[in-house]
C-alpha cells in the first residue's frame, strides 16, 4: 500500500507543479494542450481548499477533534494578508484619485468615516510583519481556545459545537462595520503584491505555484509527523484518550499542539487563497464554510493522507459544474452526496477503490457458499 | 400614553357600541343633512377633503364615525348606478347598505373607495374627535390623548367642558395630559409653569420631548425653565424604571421563545445524545404546516416539486372560523415534524448511534435537502403567515408593553414543559425512555424494545421542535431559512443548562434570553449578541458541565 | 489499483473540466452572461431577475436581436457564495467570452467581482440599489443612488410634517452609508440631532462615524428595538427610516404591529422592501407603510402595463426549468435590469460593435435613454441612470400605492459630504410667542 501512494504523490506533484504552469505558459493558446490562466486560477482556489482540508483531516481523521472552526483561521490567515493587500492599493484607490484621500487609507475607511489609519493596521505596511501574523494570529486564538477548551476536557461533540460558536461570533464580530475589517464587504480590489500585478496571469501563475509547494510541504510535513511517535500518540488519542492518559502522556499538550498546527496551515492556506480570489468577507467564517470543509474530508477520505485533497477537488469541481447545470439541485445534491458518504463510504474516494474490492470479495464468498444464508458483509 | 390600544380593536369596540347606543349623539342636524355632509366629504377631491372629513366631527353623530370607522377598515365602497351617478354604501355581513338612505340594495360593479395616508389621518382625527364621548374609559382615554399630542388649541375648550363632567378616574388623567400638554404653550407664565408641574407629576411620557424643548428655548422665563428641568427628571427616572420592567418582560419572553426552540433538541441532544443539525429544519417543518394549514383554511395553495404542481383546495372560511386555524395548526405541526423526525431516525439516524459526529455531518446534509426541498416545494421566498386577532396586539400596563404573541408564547413554553415533564415522569413511555437513556443493554435485556423507544423520543423531540417552529410562524419569518437562525442558540441552550436536564435548559434558556435583551438595551443588537456569545463560550469553557452538570462515573461519559 | 482508479477519476475531472470550457460559437448570436443567486440565501430575490433577463433576451431576439445577432445567454449561479461569483465571472468573461453581463445583487458580489471586470475590461450592468461610493469604468449601475431613494423618501416625509426620524437598518455597508448620508441631509434641512432616532456612535475626535441603529443578518428578536421607537415616537410627528435587508423585516413587522405602532402614527419606509419581497411578508400588518423606488408595479402607463402582460404571458409559456409561474410580480430591481439590455442594445446599435470601449464611449455619451415600464431612464456620463422616483404606500394586495413621484433624479453616486448643516428652525417648541412673565 505505501509504494503506490508514494507514487501518485510524485505523480500528483509532478503535474500540478511543472505540467499545468508549463502548458498554461507555453502551451500554444487556441490548442488542447493550452491550459487557460482560468483554470490556473481554478485549481490554485482548489488546492488551497485541498490544504485546509488536510487540517481539519489532521485534526479530525487522525486526532478525533471535530473542529467546526478551521474556517475562522482560515479567514484569520486570509485577513491579516489581505489587510497588507489593502494598504498596498495606497496610491491607486478611488478616493486618492479623486483628491480626498491623503493618507492612502483603503477605500472603504474613507466612506466610512474614519479619520485616520486605526493603529492595529499601521505595521501591516510591512509584507515581512503581515506573512508573520498570517501565522501568529490563528496561531494565538488557537492557543488560547484550545488550551481552555482541552484543560476542561472538552472533547467530541462539545467540542464541536464550542468551535462553531466560536466561529459564528466572530463572523458577527467581523460583520460590524466598526471592526475595522470592511464589515460585510471585508477586503477586495487588491492591485499589487511585492510590486507585482495581481491581476497579471504570470504571478497568477507564480501564486498557483506557491499553493501547490505550500501542499506539497503539508502532506510532507504530515506523512513525517505521522510516522514519528508523535503521530502514534496521536492516533492513540483518537481512538482511546483515557488508555493514553493512563499510560503517562498529558494529552492536553498533544491536542494542544496539533490544533494551534492545524490552525497555523489552516491560515497559510487562507493567505494564499485571498489574492487569488481577490476578496475575504465574513461569510469566508461561518459554521457552514467549516461544515463544508468537513464534507470534503469525508468525501474525501478521512484519516487518509491524500482523501481530503481528492476531496476538496472534487466536491468544489462538482459544485463549479452543478451551480451552472443545474443550480436548483446543488444543495439536495452536496447534502445526499455527504450523508450517503457518511453512511456507505466511511472511508470516502480514497478508501473506495479498497472497499469495492471487499464488497466484490464478499460477494464472490457469497456466491460461492450461497447455501449460508446470513453472511453478509458487515 | 394609553396610545396603545389598536386600532382595529378601536374601531370595533365603536361599532359595537353604537349598535346599543342607537345614536345618542346625533343632536341638531337631522340624519339625511349628516348623510348629505358625509356623502360629499367621501367624494371630495383634493385638498379640501382632510377639511371635511375633520369638519363631520362636528356633527358628533355616531353614525358619522361608524361609516368613518369602515371606511378606515376599507369596507366603504362605490357603485356606479346605471345612471352615471356614484352609489356609496357600507358592507354589513353580506348586506350591501346605501348611504345616502341607509336601506339595503344589491351593487352591481363596486370598488373600495380608496384612501391615502392624508384622508386616513383626518378619519382618524374625526374618530378621536367623536370617541371623546366615547363610553368606553379606554377609547376616551385614547381618544383625548391624542387630540392632546396635536397641540391645536382649538380642540382646548371642548376638552375642558369634558373635563367637567368626566368622572372615570383614567380618562381624567388624560385630560389632565392633554390640557398641560396644550397649555405649555400658553402665554401665561403661571399657566405654563403649573401645566409643566402638573405633567411631571403625572410622569407623563409623550410630553418628555417637549419639556426637553423648553429648557433650552429662548422664549421661556427662568422659571419655567427650571420647573421643566425638575419635571423632566421626574419623568427620566420613571421611564427608566419602566424600562427596567420592560426589559425583564422582554427578556422573559426571549428565553421562552428559546426555550420552545431548544426544548426538542433537549430531548433529543440531552437525552438520546444524537445531534441533529437538521433540528431547525425541523421547525420549519412546523412552521410551513402552520402555513398550510392557514391556506387550507383560507383560499388554498399550490405545492410544485420536480415540475408537478398539486393543487389544494381551501375551505374559504373568514372571520373567527378562519382566525382559529392557528389552533389547528398547533397540533399538525407536531405530528408532522415529528413524522418527519422518525423518517430521520429511521432511514439515517439509527445507523450512527455510536458515531456521534457522524450523526452531526449526516443531519447537516439531511439539513441542506430539507432546506433546498422548502424552496422547491414553497418557492424560494419567504410565506405569509398571517397573525390571528387574539395574537396582535398588546395590553399595556404602566407603559409597559406586553404584546398578546409574547404573553402567549411564555404561557406555551410553560405548558409544553409541563407536558413533557408528564410524559417523562408519569407514563410508561417516559418510563422507557428514561431507561434506555441510562442504560440502553440493561433496558434491552428487561424487554423494552429500545428501537421503537428510540424512534418515539425522536419524533417527540422533532414534534416538539415543530410546536416551536408554529410559533416562530408568528413571531418571525417563515421561509427556508428559518432553521439556520436558530441553531446556535438552541445548541448554546442545551449545552449551557447540562446536558441531559430539563431544568438546566429552562435556567440557560431564561437567563441567557434576558442577559441578551438587557445587553441589547445597553450596547446595540450586534454587540449585544456577541458579548453573549462570547460570555457563553467562555462559561462553557470553564464549566464544560453547564449549569447543571450531569454526575456520572464513567469516564467517556 | 488506486493508482488506476486516480488516473480514472482525474480524467473524468479533466474531461468534466473541459466541458464546461468548451462551447459551441455560433457566428451569429452573441453571448450575454447572467451572474445571479439562483441557490443559497439570495436566491430568494436573485431568480426573479433572473427570469426577468431571460424574458427580455427573448423579447429582444423575436424582434430581431442586437444588431441582427441573436442573444444567447450564459446563465450561472453565485450560489450566494462571493468568492464563487468571482469564478463565475472570469468564467463568463475568459471562457464563455460573453460581451455584456447582467448580474450581481449585494454590494460584496459586486465588489467581489470588480477586479476581474476591470482586468479583463468587461462590462456588467448592476441593477440593484446600493449604498454608491464607488465608479468603475467596467460596470454601468442602472441601480438606485442613494440620492434616488433615501433623500427624496425624506423630502416627503418632511413635507408630510414629521419631525423625527428613527433610522434603522441591517448591520451592513448599504445602511451604514445611507444612514450617514441621511444624517448629514437632515442636518442640512434643519432637523436637530436630537430629533434623529437610533444613536450615534462618534470616533475619538468627536466625528459621528455611525449613525442609527443596526441589527445583525438574521437578526429574529425586536422587542427591544420596538419598544425604543415607541418612545421615541410617543411625542407624535415621528417615522422610521428602514434599511432593513428581507429577511429581518418580517419580525420587525409583526413586533411592530404588536405594540400598537401603526402607520397613521409613525410610517416606517423602507428602502429594501419591493413588490418582490413583500410576496413574504404580512401584508396586513404592512398596509400604510411607505416605499419609495424608481419603478413600481402600480405605475398606470402604457408601457408599464405592456411590460407586465407580456412578461406575465412569457412566464405562463416559458419552458425554461425552475420558474416559478404563479404569483408573480414586478419590481423595481427587475424593471432596471431589463432597462439595462436595453440600454446595452441601443449603445450597441449605435456603436455598431460589441467592443467593450465602443459600446462604453455611447453609453458615457449620455445620450443614450430608453423608455422603460419606470418611465424614462437616461445613462449619464457617471455610469448612472437619471430617472423618475416614485414614493409609495403600501396596500393589502402587496402593491404600492403612488402617493408622489419626482421626475428625472440625477443618479449621484458620490453624495456623502455634500451636505450642510444648517442651524435648526427656532421655535419648534413653543407655538405662540410669548410676553415676558
Amino acid at each position: 500500500m505505501r509504494k503506490p501512494e508514494n507514487l501518485i504523490m510524485m505523480i500528483g506533484a509532478l503535474l500540478l507543479l511543472v505540467l499545468l504552469p508549463c502548458l498554461n505558459a507555453y502551451g500554444p493558446p487556441d490548442s488542447a494542450l493550452h491550459v487557460s490562466d482560468y483554470t490556473i486560477n481554478l485549481w490554485g482556489k482548489y488546492l488551497c481548499y485541498g490544504i485546509l482540508a488536510i487540517s481539519v483531516n489532521l485534526l479530525w481523521g487522525y486526532t478525533g477533534l471535530l473542529s467546526l472552526g478551521q474556517c475562522l483561521f482560515f479567514s484569520l490567515g486570509g485577513y491579516a494578508l489581505g489587510m497588507h493587500l489593502m494598504l498596498k492599493i495606497g496610491k491607486l484607490g478611488q478616493y486618492y484619485q479623486a483628491g480626498n484621500n491623503p493618507l492612502e487609507m483603503p477605500d472603504f475607511m474613507v466612506f466610512m468615516g474614519f479619520p485616520e489609519l486605526p493603529a492595529h493596521w499601521v505595521p501591516f505596511h510591512s509584507f515581512g510583519f503581515s506573512v508573520l501574523m498570517v501565522f501568529v494570529v490563528p496561531g494565538v486564538v488557537a492557543f488560547l481556545f484550545g488550551w481552555l477548551a482541552f484543560r476542561s476536557r472538552i472533547k467530541g461533540v462539545y467540542f464541536s459545537i464550542l468551535t462553531q460558536a466560536l466561529t459564528y461570533a466572530a463572523s458577527l464580530m467581523f460583520f460590524q462595520n466598526k471592526f475595522t475589517f470592511g464589515g460585510n464587504n471585508g477586503l477586495t480590489d487588491f492591485k499589487t503584491m511585492l510590486g507585482a500585478n495581481l491581476n497579471d496571469a504570470d504571478v497568477r501563475r507564480y501564486l498557483y505555484i506557491a499553493t501547490v509547494l505550500l501542499l506539497i510541504a503539508v502532506v510532507a510535513l504530515v506523512k513525517w509527523l505521522l510516522g514519528t511517535k508523535f503521530g502514534k500518540v496521536q492516533k492513540a488519542i483518537r481512538d482511546s484518550e483515557n488508555r493514553v492518559l493512563f499510560s503517562g502522556y498529558a494529552t492536553t499538550s498533544f491536542k494542544l499542539f496539533i490544533f494551534v498546527l492545524c490552525a497555523l496551515i489552516a491560515g497559510a492556506a487562507g493567505a494564499l487563497y485571498v489574492p487569488q480570489v481577490g476578496i475575504i468577507n465574513p461569510s469566508e467564517m461561518t459554521t457552514d464554510k467549516s461544515l463544508e470543509a468537513v464534507v470534503w474530508v469525508a468525501v474525501g477520505g478521512r484519516a487518509t493522507l491524500l482523501g481530503p485533497v481528492y476531496g476538496a477537488i472534487f466536491v468544489n469541481a462538482l459544485k463549479s459544474w452543478a451551480t451552472t447545470a443545474y443550480p436548483d439541485y446543488w444543495y439536495i445534491i452536496l447534502g445526499g452526496l455527504f450523508v450517503l458518504a457518511v453512511l456507505f463510504a466511511p472511508n470516502g474516494i480514497a478508501g473506495l477503490p479498497q472497499q469495492i474490492k471487499d464488497i466484490a470479495v464478499g460477494w464472490k464468498r457469497r456466491n460461492a457458499s450461497s447455501i449460508e444464508p446470513g453472511a453478509t458483509p458487515a | 400614553m394609553r396610545a396603545a390600544i389598536l386600532m382595529k380593536q378601536f374601531a370595533l369596540a365603536l361599532l359595537m357600541w353604537l349598535g346599543c347606543q342607537n345614536l345618542s349623539l346625533a343632536q341638531g342636524l337631522p340624519d339625511a343633512a349628516v348623510r348629505q355632509q358625509l356623502i360629499e366629504a367621501v367624494l371630495a377631491e383634493g385638498e379640501d377633503q382632510p377639511e371635511k372629513i375633520e369638519a363631520l366631527a362636528e356633527t358628533g353623530s355616531g353614525m358619522v364615525a361608524a361609516v368613518l370607522a369602515q371606511w378606515r377598515a376599507g369596507n366603504l365602497l362605490v357603485d356606479a348606478s346605471p345612471d352615471g351617478a356614484k352609489v356609496l354604501f357600507t358592507r354589513e355581513g353580506i348586506d350591501a347598505v346605501r348611504l345616502d338612505t341607509g336601506v339595503k340594495f344589491s351593487p352591481l360593479a363596486p370598488r373600495e373607495v380608496e384612501t391615502t395616508s392624508k384622508t386616513r389621518k383626518a378619519i382618524k382625527n374625526a374618530l378621536d374627535l367623536i370617541a371623546v364621548a366615547s363610553p368606553d374609559p379606554e377609547l376616551r382615554s385614547a381618544a383625548i390623548g391624542k387630540l392632546g399630542m396635536t397641540r391645536n388649541t382649538d380642540y382646548l375648550p371642548m376638552l375642558e367642558a369634558r373635563q367637567v363632567k368626566e368622572s372615570d378616574p383614567g380618562v381624567r388623567k388624560a385630560l389632565v395630559e392633554a390640557i398641560s400638554v396644550m397649555q405649555l404653550a400658553d402665554e401665561d407664565d403661571v399657566v405654563c409653569i403649573a401645566a409643566v408641574r402638573k405633567l411631571g407629576e403625572m410622569r407623563s411620557i409623550p410630553s418628555l420631548d417637549l419639556l426637553k424643548g423648553m429648557i433650552t428655548s429662548e422664549d421661556e422665563s427662568e422659571a419655567a425653565k427650571a420647573e421643566a428641568a425638575k419635571s423632566v427628571a421626574l419623568i427620566e427616572s420613571y421611564l427608566k424604571k419602566v424600562e427596567a420592567a420592560g426589559t425583564v418582560f422582554r427578556g422573559l419572553s426571549a428565553g421562552s421563545v428559546l426555550l420552545v426552540v431548544a426544548l426538542g433538541l433537549a430531548i433529543t441532544f440531552g437525552l438520546m445524545g444524537v445531534i441533529n443539525m437538521a433540528h431547525g429544519e425541523m421547525m420549519a417543518v412546523g412552521a410551513y404546516t402552520t402555513y398550510m394549514v392557514q391556506n387550507i383554511f383560507g383560499g388554498g395553495l399550490t405545492l410544485s416539486l420536480f415540475g408537478f404542481g398539486a393543487h389544494v383546495p381551501g375551505m374559504n372560511l373568514t372571520g373567527a372560523a378562519y382566525q382559529s386555524y392557528f389552533i389547528w395548526a398547533v397540533p399538525a405541526s407536531f405530528l408532522m415534524a415529528a413524522l418527519v423526525g422518525i423518517a430521520l431516525e429511521r432511514g439515517v439516524i439509527r445507523f450512527l448511534y455510536k458515531r456521534p459526529l457522524e450523526s452531526l455531518l449526516a443531519t447537516w446534509g439531511i439539513s441542506l435537502i430539507l432546506q433546498q426541498l422548502f424552496r422547491l416545494v414553497f418557492g424560494p421566498n419567504n410565506v405569509q403567515v398571517s397573525s390571528p386577532s387574539y395574537l396582535s396586539g398588546s395590553f399595556v400596563i404602566h407603559d409597559v408593553v406586553l404584546g398578546y404573541n409574547r404573553v402567549f408564547v411564555i404561557g406555551f413554553a410553560i405548558a409544553i414543559v409541563f407536558v413533557t415533564w408528564l410524559l417523562l415522569t408519569k407514563t410508561s413511555l417516559g418510563l422507557f425512555i428514561r431507561a434506555v437513556m441510562q442504560n440502553r443493554m440493561m433496558a434491552s435485556c428487561m424487554g423494552v424494545r429500545t428501537e421503537r423507544v428510540n424512534m418515539l423520543t425522536f419524533g417527540f423531540g422533532s414534534g416538539l421542535a415543530g410546536l416551536g417552529g408554529a410559533f416562530l410562524s408568528q413571531l418571525g419569518n417563515v421561509g427556508p431559512n428559518l432553521g439556520q437562525s436558530y441553531i446556535v442558540d438552541s445548541f448554546m441552550t442545551v449545552v449551557v443548562g447540562g446536558v441531559g436536564n430539563l431544568i438546566g435548559t429552562i435556567c440557560s434558556a431564561i437567563g441567557i434570553g434576558t442577559v441578551d435583551q438587557t445587553l441589547q438595551s445597553v450596547t446595540d443588537p450586534s454587540m449585544g449578541k456577541i458579548i453573549t456569545l462570547s460570555t457563553i463560550i467562555l462559561f462553557l469553557l470553564l464549566r464544560p458541565g453547564g449549569l447543571f452538570p450531569t454526575r456520572t462515573r464513567s469516564l467517556e461519559g | 489499483m488506486i493508482k488506476t482508479n486516480l488516473i480514472k477519476a482525474a480524467a473524468t475531472l479533466c474531461v468534466a473540466a473541459a466541458t464546461l470550457t468548451s462551447s459551441v460559437h455560433a457566428a451569429d448570436t452573441v453571448k450575454v452572461g447572467v451572474l445571479h443567486s439562483l441557490s443559497g440565501t439570495m436566491a430568494i430575490s436573485e431568480t426573479s431577475l433572473r427570469d426577468v433577463l431571460l424574458f427580455t433576451f427573448d423579447e429582444i431576439n423575436k424582434s430581431g436581436g442586437v444588431m441582427g445577432q441573436m442573444i444567447e445567454p450564459v446563465v450561472v449561479d453565485g450560489a450566494s457564495n462571493w468568492p464563487l461569483f468571482a469564478e463565475k465571472a472570469k468564467q463568463l468573461l475568459e471562457v464563455d467570452k460573453t460581451a455584456v453581463t447582467f448580474g450581481c445583487w449585494t454590494s460584496v458580489s459586486r465588489k467581489s467581482v470588480l477586479p476581474v471586470y476591470e482586468k479583463n475590461n468587461g462590462l456588467l450592468f448592476y441593477p440593484v440599489q446600493y449604498e454608491g461610493e464607488e465608479l468603475s469604468k467596467n460596470i454601468f449601475y442602472t441601480a438606485e443612488a442613494v440620492g434616488q431613494q433615501a433623500t427624496p423618501a425624506v423630502d416627503y416625509l418632511l413635507a408630510e410634517g414629521k419631525k423625527k426620524f428613527y433610522l434603522l437598518g441591517s448591520d451592513y455597508v448599504y445602511p451604514q452609508t445611507t444612514n450617514l448620508v441621511l444624517l448629514e441631509y437632515l442636518l442640512s434641512k434643519g432637523v436637530p440631532i436630537a430629533n434623529i432616532g437610533g444613536g450615534l456612535s462618534k470616533d475619538k475626535a468627536g466625528k459621528v462615524i455611525s449613525a442609527g441603529k443596526y441589527t445583525p443578518f438574521g437578526h429574529t428578536d425586536y422587542q427591544q428595538i420596538v419598544a425604543e421607537i415607541k418612545k421615541f415616537a410617543a411625542s407624535g410627528d415621528a417615522c422610521v427610516v428602514s434599511t432593513l435587508n428581507g429577511d429581518t423585516n418580517v419580525p420587525f413587522f409583526k413586533e411592530y404591529a404588536a405594540a400598537g405602532l401603526t402607520a397613521e402614527d409613525c410610517p416606517v419606509v423602507s428602502f429594501s422592501i419591493s413588490e418582490d419581497e413583500f410576496r413574504g411578508l404580512p401584508a396586513d400588518q404592512l398596509v400604510g407603510q411607505l416605499g419609495c423606488w424608481t419603478y413600481f408595479q402600480s405605475i398606470e402607463s402604457p408601457a408599464n402595463k405592456k411590460f407586465i402582460g407580456d412578461f406575465m404571458s412569457w412566464l405562463k409559456t416559458t419552458e425554461v426549468p425552475g420558474i416559478q409561474k404563479e404569483g408573480r410580480v414586478t419590481c423595481s430591481p427587475m424593471v432596471l435590469s431589463y432597462a439595462g439590455v436595453y440600454l446595452w442594445k441601443a449603445a450597441v446599435e449605435e456603436a455598431k460593435s460589441f467592443d467593450v470601449d465602443k459600446v462604453r464611449k455611447v453609453l458615457e455619451s449620455g445620450k443614450i435613454s430608453f423608455d422603460g415600464p419606470g418611465g424614462t431612464v437616461t445613462m449619464q456620463k457617471n455610469h448612472h441612470l437619471t430617472k423618475n422616483v416614485y414614493i409609495g404606500e403600501t396596500t393589502k394586495d402587496g402593491q404600492f400605492k403612488i402617493l408622489k413621484s419626482f421626475d428625472n433624479v440625477y443618479g449621484e453616486p458620490f453624495l456623502k459630504g455634500t451636505f450642510k448643516t444648517s442651524s435648526p428652525a427656532k421655535g419648534e417648541t413653543t407655538k405662540k410667542k410669548k410676553k415676558a412673565a
